[in-house]
């Protein structure tokens, strides 16, 4: 009797591994409240309806576990959502799923900008500045008010990254937006981005976690810092003293990817339904304030809500963000960036 | 008889298989890992292996070199020619686009150099081809080059890159840190474990249980209490500030003194714990000998008591040291750009960039210091041995 009760334990230690292998849907993104948002607008709908377990698990960014899964074979993620920059990337190395746009359905509604070889756009982020209302007399409303120490003292929030902040510094510097990444590409429009950075070197305090500007902002911290405008608008929905400005903001795309040879890759394919479906993409921008790439959806946000998106007027006078400017210039320059941090 | 005399041997082999399985585990832990981060820093497989034909074509021939990257490059499938093209951009701004264009059409371009450079002018700027020919060998020394600073020029002789000595800087930077950590450390730790050690039962057993307590928390947890503590609006600065002491909030995050305050913190119970375990051996009557014989109590301290706990602040220190070298979370959660330590670039290698050559040449280079500073503490400790001994 003893001896058969340790058979079983035994048998079912071992079957383990099995029972793992074969797993539950599985969705990586960002967590927190953009998960959250996520989960009732497109994860519930999608698995009530396709009658799917599904198992969430937070992305970092990166392509470190993409990498592995190709590498190892075990492909544990079937859905992942990244930002258009590392999709591409990932795409170029054959780590991602193509897409046949030609059966999606809703792809003509869909924005082009938000159309990848290998991804689905699906958000569309501001990247501005925040501020604590209390802070300042006198609101900030530029890249220049940014960089300008004499009217806003105190340190500056921002990321540990050339992206988005040599833009800023040129726009800073009076770069009209449209020209931003043509002066960007040449050696004289970098060393100006740098020397603008120089201005407020000393003040730099770099962040690396999305809540960290509205915890840095609130406890005083920092007195400007850079962040995504979805944080910033639900700490100010809560009743913080925060503020986002939507001048001269810079608007990314995050979008939804099938980690190559996922074992659901069917059933991944038809989540697109549910994230392009304008309903869901509005009632996703009324739950997390970041904007929609479907262009109906637009329609279907009370405008109350609307005035918090990174859409329609909130974009007329932003940057949009060129994922293939990067891809092409990152190394080089986050090499330089590092060297410069350091010096 | 002879049963009686292959006992030992039978004995002796018996010990042989057990020692072995320890043996194994230890290669398994601690060197085949070791192995495979060295390997990784030097290995270019990804690169060498997929230029072969290009690597045996003649290199004054541009035709014969033109028509080997085409072949190569129309060999590699998709994943390949990312890897490729990832890898040569990391050499190059612009690389990336220039090996998935031209790779994906390989099998359309003539194969001559006329028919590169029509079909993208960039083949005709010599920097891409020295850039192919110096990274396509099966072991590259670039992650080394740029840890190090030091580049080979065209004539073969060792340059100092200006403005490239990043890793060097930083590797100080950790070193430095890491010195006033364990400096800070002890200091604290000393009189603590004196009075664990020669205090009354009660007394010790509550510094204790504060010390095990605070050694079981996670680090990650310690390090965010104290970042709740001394920011701007902190209770340490509205303490300040309500006190009088000081007018405004005062900077104590996201700078030297907020990291070394986190990381002593972090790292005091691995010195306190070993000087407890030294000084308890030291018995009371030592000093009561030394006190009778007619020595104050400071120098009875200083040539009785202190240089026997010297073994517990070596240990203790050493370890302090030695785990403050690979800090991370710590100081990027409380220090500021300038109090980022090596393992944090370690980190940014391995998870943003995917240069994770160059993440597991930064760690041999911890690794190799490591080594080093254990050899420089062993050759001392001979010395100081031998002077003892010669007195």
């Amino acid at each position: 009797m003893k001896f058969k009760a340790i058979a079983i334990t035994c048998a079912s230690i071992l079957a383990m591994p099995c029972a793992v292998q074969a797993r539950d849907f599985t969705i990586a993104a960002w967590g927190g409240n953009y998960q959250d948002a996520q989960r009732a607008a497109y994860f519930t709908p999608f698995a009530t309806d396709k009658g799917l377990k599904t198992v969430e698990t937070t992305y970092l960014g990166g392509l470190a576990e993409l990498k592995t899964m190709s590498d190892t074979g075990n492909v544990i993620w079937d859905l992942v959502m990244m930002g258009a920059t590392d999709a591409q990337l990932a795409c170029d190395e054959g780590l991602l799923e193509e897409i046949d746009w030609e059966t999606l359905p809703n792809a003509a509604d869909i924005i082009p900008e938000a159309k990848f070889e290998c991804a689905v756009g699906n958000v569309v982020i501001g990247n501005g500045m925040g501020y604590n209302t209390k802070a300042f007399a006198q609101a900030p409303n530029s890249w220049a008010d940014f960089f300008d120490l004499k009217k806003f003292p105190g340190k500056r929030g921002m990321t540990n990254n050339p992206t988005m902040n040599l833009e800023r510094a040129l726009i800073a510097d009076g770069v009209p937006m449209d020209q931003v990444y043509k002066v960007l590409a040449t050696p004289e429009g970098v060393d100006r981005a740098f020397a603008k950075l120089d201005t407020i070197k000393k003040e730099l305090q770099f962040w690396d976690a999305g809540s960290q500007p509205v915890e840095w902002l609130l406890a005083g911290n920092v007195a400007l810092s850079t962040g995504y405008n979805g944080r910033f608008i639900t700490a100010k929905k809560d009743g913080k003293p925060l503020e986002y400005v939507w001048n001269e903001h810079i608007y990314n795309i995050d979008v939804w990817a099938v980690p190559k040879d996922s074992p659901f890759k069917t059933e991944a394919m038809e989540f697109f339904k549910y994230a392009d479906d304008p309903a869901s993409q509005a009632k996703f921008s009324s739950l997390m304030p970041y904007g929609p790439t479907n262009a109906k959806a637009n329609e279907l946000i009370p405008q109350a809500d609307l005035n918090n998106l990174p859409a329609g007027p909130n974009n007329a006078h932003a940057l949009a963000y060129s994922d293939a400017f990067w891809i092409e210039n990152y190394d080089a320059l986050k090499e330089r960036w590092a060297n410069w941090v350091i010096q | 008889m002879s049963h009686a005399k292959s006992q030992p041997h039978g004995s002796r082999f018996a010990a042989f298989l057990l020692l072995l399985i320890p043996t194994a585990i230890f290669l398994l832990i601690f060197v085949v890992p070791l192995g495979s981060i060295i390997s990784l820093s030097l290995e270019n497989t990804a690169l060498g292996s997929r230029f072969v034909t290009f690597n045996a074509a003649a290199e004054n021939n541009p035709d014969q070199r033109a028509q080997a990257v085409l072949q190569d490059l129309g060999a590699m499938d998709q994943k390949q020619l990312g890897e490729v093209a990832r890898m040569l951009n990391q050499e190059k701004s612009g690389f990336r686009s220039l090996i998935l264009d031209t790779g994906k059409k390989a099998k359309t371009i003539p194969p001559s150099m006329g028919g590169l450079v029509a079909f993208d002018k960039r083949w005709a700027e010599p920097d891409y081809w020295e850039i192919i020919s110096k990274n396509a060998g099966a072991i590259s020394w670039r992650h080394y080059q740029k840890v190090s600073g030091l580049k080979l020029d065209a004539a073969g002789n060792l340059t100092i890159a200006k403005g490239d000595l990043i890793f060097m800087r930083v590797m100080g930077r950790t070193l430095v840190i890491s010195v006033e950590v364990t400096l800070l450390t002890l200091l604290i730790s000393y009189p603590v474990a004196f009075a664990v050690a020669r205090g009354s039962r009660r007394t010790a057993a509550t510094i204790l249980t504060i010390v095990m307590v605070s050694f079981w928390t996670s680090v990650l947890v310690r390090t965010t209490a104290w970042v709740v503590l001394l920011q701007t609006n902190g209770l340490i600065n509205n303490l300040l500030v309500w006190l009088g002491i000081v007018r405004e909030p005062i900077q104590l995050i996201f700078n030297r003194f907020g990291a070394l305050v986190a990381m002593t913190h972090v790292l005091l119970p691995f010195a306190i714990l070993p000087m407890i375990n030294v000084m308890r051996t030291i018995p009371k009557a030592q000093s009561d000998a030394s006190r009778s014989l007619g020595a104050g109590p400071i120098e009875t301290f200083l040539r009785v008591y202190f240089p026997q706990t010297l073994r517990g602040v070596a240990v203790g220190g050493g370890t302090v040291f030695i785990l403050a070298l690979g800090f991370y979370i710590t100081p990027a959660l409380t220090g500021g750009p300038n109090d980022q330590m090596l393992a944090y670039f370690i980190a940014d290698f391995v998870n943003k960039t995917l240069n994770w050559g160059m993440a597991a040449a930064l760690s041999v280079l911890l690794l190799l210091i490591v080594i080093l500073l254990i050899c420089l503490g062993k050759l001392i400790q001979r010395m100081l041995a031998k002077r003892e001994r010669a007195i």
